[in-house]
This record gives C-alpha cells, sequence and structure tokens, in this order.
C-alpha cells in the first residue's frame, strides 16, 4: 500500500491545487412538534378516509340507483351490502368525522391550559365537546346506514 | 391480641373494668384495621384485580363459536397448522422438522419442515405436552383450538407493561382492557382460529416492549430479551418483517432528532445481531437477513450506527474542531462510497433479492392488481375501506388522533416509538384489510394514552377544585389570596359540575365501545367457515355442515391413493379431514401448478379431461352456493381461475368468459363460460332439483317474498303445461305458483338468475357425490377405456329431453321448508 500512497501523493497532487469552495451542505432544522402533528393528522385523514382503496379500486364518486316506477336517476351515497367497500364521498366524510372527533378531544385538552384567557378556554372547551358530540353521533349514523343490521 | 390487654392488666389496679370495657372495641378496631390497607396496597389491589378481570374477558369473548357449534378449527390455514401439530406430537420434533409431504401438491410433494413457521406449532405442542404431564387427558384439537384465546389474554398483559412504559400504570390498564375487546384483534385469535396471527401478535408486542425498555435502560439483560422475543416471532409468523424494518426506521428517527445515546447503542446492536443469528436459525427464514432486500434496512443502520459512534468517539478524542470537520467529510463521504459499492454489488449480482411481491405491494399497492393475481384475488388483501376501520375500531378511531396529539407534546423515546409504531401500521392497514390486525395494539396503546390523558384533565379538574375550597375555608389569611380564591370560587361550580358530566359522557362512550365490539365479535368474527348459518323463516337458525360431510365422504370411499383436484382453497380442508392427496393447496407457492389446475377448470371438457389425466386425477371437488345462495362458491371465483389460468397459459383469455365485459351465467353468458368444466360440474343436474315436503296450497303464505322477482320468461307452451286449471283458483295467485316453480327451476340463488345453460351433459366424468344442501359436489374422472363407450351406455340424457313440461312439473314438488329456508336466506343477506 505505502508505494502506492507515496505515488499519489506525487503524482495529482504535486500540480493539482484542491480549490477552496465555499459550498455549505444545506442545514435544515427540525420542524416544531406540532407542524409534524398537523402533518400527522392530513396523513391520518387520507388513511382513515380509504385513500388507497379509492386509488386502487376506482370506484365512483358516489352511487347512482334508478328508481323502479319513476325511473329517475337517485343517487346512492353509501355502497350497500359490503362492509369493505365504499365511495370516494362517504370515505371522505367519514375520515371527516374522525378526526373531527379527534381534535375535539384535543381541543378540550388545550381548554385546560392554564396561560389562556378565560373566554378563549370556554370556547375552546365548548367547540371540543360539541366536536366530539358530533362526530360520535354522525359517525354511528353513517355506520348504522352502511350497515342496516347493526346492534340487532 | 392478649398482649395488648397485659400491660392494661399491669399498669394499675384502676383500670381493671376499663381495660376489659376496651377490649371488646379493641378486637374491633383491630379487625378492621388489619383489613384496612394503606393506599399503595389498595391501589396495588385494585390493578391486580383489574388485570385478572380484563386476562379472563379476552379469554371469554373468544368463546362464541365454542358454545354456538362445537370446538373445532376453523377456515381453511388452520387446518394445516392442525395436521402438522398432529404430526409433531405423534412423531416427535425431528421427524417434524425434516418432513416431506408427498400428500399435497401432488406429484410435487412439498417441503414441509422447511416451508413453514413452526412457532405456532411448536407451542401448542409444547402446552399440550405440559398438560399431559400434569395428567389432564386433552386432546391435541382442544388445545389448538384454545392456543389464541390463552395467547389473546397474555397479549392484555403485555400491553399493560407496554402502556405503563410509555405513559403509566392507568394507560396500561385501558390498553389491556381495549385490546381483550378490540375486533381488530379478535377477528384473528377467536376460539377455533388456530393461525398463526394469534401467536404472532403476542410475540410482536413482546419484542417491542422488550426494545423499549432496553433503550430506556440501556441494560444488556433487556436487549437479549427483546432478542429472544424477536426469535419467537420470527418462528410465528413471517410479518416478523414489519419488525426488523420498524425497529431501524425507529433508530434512524432517534439519530436524527439527536436523541442517540449509549443506551440505543446498546440495545439495537445486541437486538440486532443476535436476533438476526436466532433468526437464521428458522430454515424457512435461512439467509435472508443477509440477502433479501427487505431486511437490507436493519445491516444499513447497524452500519450507519457504527459510523456514528466511531465519529463520536473520535470527536471525543480529539479536541480540534477543524481538524474533525476534515476527518468528518473523509469518513462520510469513504463509508457512503463503501456502502453504496456493496449494495449495488451485491444487487447487481443477485446475492441480495429485491423485495418479493407479497411486501413490494404494501409500498406499491397497484403493483399486485397488474403483476401478481394471485396476491390480488385474496379478499383479504383488498385495501381497507372506512367501514371497515369503523367496524374494527369503533370509539378508537377518534381517540388515536388525540392520543397522538398527548404524545407529541411529551415527546420521549418511548412515545415516539409509539408514534412511529402507530404511523406506519395504520397506513399499512389502509392499505391492506388483513393488516388492520397489526396496527391494533398500536392503535389500543395510543388511544389508552388519550383516555387516560383525558380522564386525569377531568378529575383533576374536580379534584383541585376540592383543594381550593378547603384551603381558601381553612386559611383565609390575605386579601389577595382570598379574592382570588373567591374568583377561581365563582367559575368552579361550573366547571366542577361540567367535569362530572364530561367524565360520565367518557365512560358512557367506553360503554358503547364494549357493546360494539361484543356485537361484532359475536355477528362477525365467530363464523367458523367451515359449517354455514343462515336464518329460517321463523326466526330459528340452520346449520349446514356440508364441508365436513364431504371430506368424510372422501375419507370413507374413496381409495386411499385417490387425488382430489379442486381449486387451491380447499386444499388443507381436504388433506386434513379427508386425507387425500390434493393437486394444489392454500399454499400457493407454486404459481405454475394453480395455472395448471385454473386452465382445467376454463378449458371445455375434452381438454380439461387430457389435463386431468396427466395429473392422475381421481376426483373433482366443486363448491355450488347455487341452491342455498352461497356466494363464495367456485362460480363466483371463477374469473380468478381464469386470470390466474391466463397468465401462465396464454390460450385461456378472460374476454372469452365476459359479455361486453360482464361477467354473467344466465342464457345471455359467453358460449366458453356456458361449456367450460366449472360450469358444468357446478350445474350438473341443476335443472332437475326436486325436494319433497309439503304441497302447493300451503305454499302461497310463504312466498310473498317471491313477487319481488323478475323471472317471468317462460315459455308459453311451458307455461300452459305448468299451471294445472284447478290450482290457479282458489285464491291462488298464478303468479306465486309461477314463481314457486321457476325458482326451483334452475333458478340460481347465488347469482340471482337463471341458469343459461339447462341440460348439462358430462363425458368424461361423472358424479361420485353431492352434499345435502348441493354446496359440495364431487365428481369421479372415468378411466379412459370406459368413456368412449359412453353415448352407447347411458341413455338417461336423451330421454329427459323426451319428456313433456308437464310430466316434468308434477315431478316438482317444492317444500315449504326450502323455500321458507331460501326467503330467510335473501332477508339475512
Amino acid at each position: 500500500m505505502d508505494p502506492l500512497l507515496h505515488l499519489l501523493k506525487i503524482v495529482p497532487y504535486s500540480f493539482l491545487r484542491v480549490p477552496r469552495t465555499r459550498l455549505k451542505l444545506p442545514s435544515f432544522s427540525l420542524p416544531s412538534a406540532m407542524t409534524v402533528y398537523a402533518l400527522v393528522l392530513l396523513t391520518y385523514f387520507m388513511v382513515v378516509s380509504g385513500f388507497v382503496y379509492d386509488v386502487i379500486v376506482e370506484p365512483p364518486g358516489i352511487g347512482s340507483t334508478q328508481d323502479r316506477v319513476t325511473g329517475a336517476v337517485r343517487p346512492v351515497v353509501f355502497l350497500p351490502g359490503r362492509v369493505n367497500g365504499q365511495y370516494i364521498i362517504e370515505g371522505l366524510s367519514s375520515g371527516f368525522m374522525f378526526v373531527l372527533g379527534g381534535i375535539g378531544i384535543v381541543f378540550m385538552d388545550l381548554a385546560l391550559d392554564r396561560n389562556r384567557a378565560k373566554s378563549v378556554k370556554v370556547s375552546f372547551a365548548s367547540a371540543g365537546i360539541s366536536s366530539v358530540v358530533i362526530a360520535y353521533v354522525m359517525s354511528m349514523l353513517f355506520l348504522r346506514i352502511k350497515i342496516p343490521a347493526y346492534l340487532s | 391480641m392478649g398482649g395488648k390487654t397485659e400491660p392494661a392488666n399491669g399498669e394499675s389496679n384502676q383500670t381493671p373494668m376499663v381495660a376489659q370495657v376496651s377490649m371488646k372495641p379493641d378486637l374491633f378496631n383491630f379487625s378492621l384495621k388489619t383489613l384496612k390497607l394503606k393506599v399503595k396496597q389498595q391501589e396495588l389491589l385494585i390493578r391486580v384485580g383489574i388485570l385478572c378481570l380484563v386476562y379472563v374477558l379476552a379469554f371469554i369473548i373468544r368463546l362464541f363459536s365454542v358454545l354456538r357449534y362445537e370446538s373445532m378449527i376453523h377456515e381453511f390455514d388452520p387446518y394445516f397448522n392442525y395436521r402438522t401439530t398432529v404430526f409433531l406430537t405423534e412423531k416427535g420434533f425431528y421427524e417434524f422438522w425434516n418432513w416431506f409431504d408427498s400428500e399435497s401438491w401432488y406429484p410435487l410433494g412439498r417441503i414441509i419442515g422447511g416451508t413453514l413457521y413452526p412457532g405456532l406449532m411448536v407451542t401448542a405442542a409444547l402446552i399440550y405436552w405440559v398438560l399431559r404431564f400434569l395428567r389432564f387427558a386433552v386432546h391435541i384439537r382442544e388445545v389448538c383450538v384454545l392456543t389464541a384465546p390463552f395467547f389473546a389474554s397474555n397479549t392484555t398483559l403485555v400491553a399493560y407493561f407496554f402502556g405503563k412504559e410509555i405513559w403509566g400504570s392507568g394507560a396500561g390498564l385501558v390498553a389491556s382492557a381495549l385490546i381483550a375487546i378490540c375486533p381488530g384483534y379478535i377477528s384473528r385469535s377467536v376460539a377455533g382460529s388456530y393461525d398463526n396471527e394469534g401467536v404472532a401478535i403476542f410475540a410482536l408486542l413482546l419484542t417491542f416492549y422488550l426494545f423499549v425498555k432496553a433503550v430506556k435502560t440501556g441494560s444488556l439483560a433487556w436487549a437479549l430479551a427483546s432478542a429472544f422475543a424477536y426469535f419467537y416471532m420470527v418462528s410465528a409468523w413471517g410479518g416478523y418483517v414489519f419488525i426488523i424494518n420498524l425497529i431501524p426506521l425507529y433508530v434512524m428517527v432517534l439519530l436524527i432528532t439527536g436523541r442517540n445515546s449509549m443506551r440505543l447503542y446498546v440495545a439495537y446492536n445486541c437486538m440486532y445481531i443476535l436476533g438476526m443469528l436466532l433468526a437464521m436459525q428458522i430454515r424457512f427464514v435461512g439467509f435472508q437477513h443477509v440477502q433479501s432486500g427487505e431486511h437490507m434496512a436493519a445491516m444499513f443502520m447497524f452500519f450507519l450506527m457504527q459510523v456514528v459512534y466511531f465519529l463520536d468517539w473520535v470527536k471525543h478524542m480529539l479536541n480540534d474542531s477543524k481538524l474533525f470537520q476534515a476527518f468528518l467529510r473523509i469518513t462520510v463521504t469513504c463509508a457512503v462510497g463503501v456502502g453504496a459499492l456493496a449494495l449495488g454489488v451485491g444487487m447487481a449480482s443477485g446475492y441480495i433479492s429485491p423485495w418479493t411481491g407479497r411486501f413490494y405491494s404494501l409500498l406499491d399497492p397497484t403493483y399486485a392488481k397488474d403483476h401478481i393475481p394471485i396476491i390480488a384475488s385474496v379478499s383479504e388483501h383488498q385495501p381497507t375501506a372506512w367501514s371497515s376501520f369503523m367496524f374494527d375500531y369503533h370509539i378508537l378511531l377518534f381517540l388515536f388522533p388525540a392520543g397522538l396529539y398527548f404524545c407529541f407534546k411529551r415527546l420521549l423515546d418511548a412515545t415516539i416509538f409509539i408514534v412511529m409504531y402507530g404511523l406506519t401500521s395504520m397506513y399499512f392497514a389502509g392499505v391492506m384489510v388483513r393488516l388492520i390486525l397489526v396496527a391494533t395494539p398500536a392503535v389500543c396503546l395510543i388511544s389508552a394514552i388519550a383516555v387516560s390523558a383525558t380522564i386525569r384533565n377531568l378529575t383533576s379538574l374536580i379534584r383541585t377544585k376540592n383543594k381550593a375550597v378547603h384551603t381558601g375555608s381553612s386559611k383565609g389569611s390575605t386579601s389577595a389570596k382570598a379574592s382570588s380564591k373567591a374568583s377561581l370560587d365563582q367559575s368552579m361550580p361550573f366547571q366542577r359540575n361540567g367535569a362530572i358530566a364530561l367524565l360520565l359522557g367518557a365512560f358512557y362512550l367506553l360503554s358503547r365501545y364494549a357493546i360494539h365490539c361484543t356485537w361484532v365479535t359475536s355477528e362477525a368474527y365467530s363464523s367458523p367457515s367451515i359449517v354455514l348459518s343462515a336464518r329460517g323463516a321463523h326466526g330459528g337458525r340452520v346449520i349446514f355442515d356440508d364441508y365436513r360431510e364431504a371430506y368424510f365422504w372422501l375419507q370413507q370411499n374413496t381409495p386411499p391413493d385417490a387425488k382430489v383436484m379442486s381449486w387451491w382453497d380447499y386444499g388443507y380442508q381436504i388433506t386434513a379431514m379427508g386425507n387425500r392427496t390434493v393437486i394444489v393447496d392454500n399454499n400457493t407457492w407454486n404459481n405454475t401448478h394453480i395455472a395448471t389446475v385454473g386452465r382445467a377448470m376454463s378449458s371445455y371438457e375434452d381438454e380439461a379431461y387430457e389435463i386431468m389425466r396427466s395429473l392422475d386425477v381421481d376426483y373433482v371437488l366443486v363448491v355450488f352456493g347455487g341452491v342455498t345462495g352461497y356466494s363464495s362458491d367456485d362460480i363466483n371465483k371463477f374469473l380468478w381461475m381464469v386470470r390466474i389460468g391466463g397468465g401462465v397459459f396464454p390460450v385461456i383469455k378472460e374476454p372469452d368468459y365476459l359479455v361486453n365485459g360482464e361477467y354473467r351465467v344466465d342464457k345471455g353468458a359467453a358460449p366458453k363460460m356456458l361449456n367450460c368444466l366449472m360450469y358444468k360440474l357446478s350445474y350438473y343436474r341443476f335443472g332437475e332439483l326436486t325436494t319433497e315436503y309439503g304441497k302447493p296450497p300451503g305454499l302461497a303464505n310463504s312466498l310473498s317474498s317471491f313477487l319481488e322477482e323478475d323471472v317471468w320468461d317462460v315459455p308459453a307452451n311451458i307455461f300452459n303445461c305448468l299451471v294445472p286449471a284447478s290450482d290457479a283458483i282458489a285464491g291462488v295467485c298464478p303468479r306465486d305458483t309461477l314463481a314457486n316453480i321457476m325458482y326451483c327451476f334452475r333458478y340460481d340463488r347465488a347469482r340471482g338468475v337463471e341458469i343459461g345453460n339447462k341440460d348439462v351433459k358430462l363425458e368424461h366424468l361423472e358424479e361420485a357425490y353431492t352434499t345435502t344442501n348441493w354446496i359440495v359436489r364431487i365428481y369421479k374422472v372415468k378411466p379412459p377405456s370406459l368413456s368412449a363407450l359412453e353415448p352407447l351406455v347411458s341413455n338417461k340424457t336423451f330421454a329427459e329431453a323426451d319428456e313433456t313440461a308437464s310430466s316434468y312439473a308434477k315431478r316438482l314438488i317444492v317444500g315449504p321448508s326450502i323455500i321458507g329456508l331460501m326467503s330467510g336466506n335473501r332477508a339475512a343477506q
């Protein structure tokens, strides 16, 4: 190895000079925890709405059925018959309800933060409680529409 | 107790009466005092009590199917596991480890010892031998059926300890309670579901818990324990790839966020090296840890950690920062260069194999649909819709983002881990329905954090209220304090009631979760797929045991060396219960062999006969749901047979079987569809279906549901013959009678149409057995010498065509029980 190193020292580096570059590796600072949390919520919304299902199976945005008597075309929001199947809009609305419920609990926790004004705390608490209640009621409603035999 | 009274007696003479009087209350106080525990002991008692209750709960909620039907193995895959476990207990571990099975994949055979994950079988066998040693004479089948609930109970314990590590003992208790009844876990670990996942989830959670404990404490003992837990996981399930990729990802995130420490170094290195060496002991895994692309992330992380710590050490030795910068640059370039070179050489030379299809389709979900039809055909591999999530998780879907928020508020090593586990597993659960199981422990743990934090907030609201009132009333010193307390006092009553109301609301939500889980378990996840049940017309349950009937018939009435051809779904059950050799089974390791069977099923009878002769097939088994309305039969799976067969043999083209892109079996179906082997075997003699119960006049009541049906295109001559004048009057609507007749006249209940090809004639096969409800049909392949004589010997098919429609109709007596059954089935659908 040694003769090679000596050779290397002489051959290129005797007449080449390493230029002094002013390149710097771009330094990046880590985002704050709450920014990451916001991104995480967004991905959670997409996953739970069945986004991958939409991409692969490509269901229509909303289904349709023809009324037997009048012949009019009526929209069908919830895909009937199967548990593991959806239309795009029903997936998105259900995913929104789930995220709303989660955010409601977060608001309720934020309402207990001591460093805020009382009115802000009260509004956080009421927003949180109403979000959770609405999200739960709507999710149960959606589930009952989707699975008619639910809890019977 | 006596000693207490002695000093009283010995002390003075004045107080003997007092001493005597005080003896009784002393005894009373003493017994109460011994029972009264200190607060810490009370808390321990509560915790242990809750854990015991949760343990028992997790076991008994999984027993629905044992109570309803009997203690039997469910589904398809568990039958293979059961058969191998029986072999293990009978022949011993050496025979089991080196077993070559010639009874499946005829004529190829299967090296079972080298192509299975032995963890589940060895665990069940160990439990069996322990019970036998203690002189409990149990049958191995009972042990197999109850292994999964037993390990589910153990998982709740591990969840408690894991929750305690991450957040606190309160969160641990909630996590264990949530995971005990979570439907996402119950679906694969119900009693009778003797499958790898039942044991694997326990091993997964144990590995993660021990690893997090090792990172927290930096102790070698915990790291070794996690390596052994990883070995158990590798021996139990192919999903260990998730662990070996999540842990390096976690280490990477810790390095990026600047939380590297000696504890992490010790934990990861020890676990990776020892875990890798132990994993290579499993023949099925072999050298994959150094050869397969899926395991390269862990190796890359291992080398990266060495580089990072080397640099750290050099930095510590060199006190000169400029020199260190230069050294840093050189080392990093060298390391990256050498690593890239090694990876490139490895992949180019083929030593490091790329990601296999099964796991690659998780990263790119569209891959399987286009390239690997076998993977795409399994219903468990479909992507997940919102309703599957809701069905399996209920309110945990709300608590999960809230729990993530609390974790992000308090970022420690342990919470970072659970966040990463939760996010990665939720993504994979969105890609494939089956992987909801892997996400369940993470979702339960994070939800438990949300529940624990929220309830803690609420109860602290209630409690501080009390304390403030007390201090306010007792002190009342300075005016400022008093005024502040007074102002707090004004909002307090409202807050306190609100907190109590919210607490009650939280308990209400959790109780709704429990109700939901019990309902889901009872209705959806407790069916042994081998025994079907439906609701009869009057609400009673009707049970179809056709599968076991057919396999038992096979066992009793066919020669021991008979070979049975069926679609691969039923292979394991046929070998385990029918004890006959099969051509293809659920292992699906040889795509060409399956494609050959698929080609045979979708060809005309002559070509199929050639293929069957070449495979030495003696019997063919098909599953048909047209009579009962069972929708998972072979005709509904037929398109997959075409696709898989067509993937290897281009002579099979899918458009040949479709009409305008639509799959039909009625009159308008494609001609190739109407004459292929699968169609013939399913609908052979279906047009003559007769039953013997009841008489026409009584049928009108039960036929009201048939008024909706649209099968009215009966040719006029048949109609006139079928409806005798006497029956058409007396309040019986002709439509009812028609529906009655049309119904059994080749109306396929599973597809909801009248079938196209009515008179099915078979040349090279003959019907051997059809089960009571026509669900399983077995045909015997005729030897070549007889088939040439067939047209001369039997004239039944020609004779049938001569019968007039009226005499045909007279043979059709449809019974109310079948009709009622079927209308009941329709309601259930």
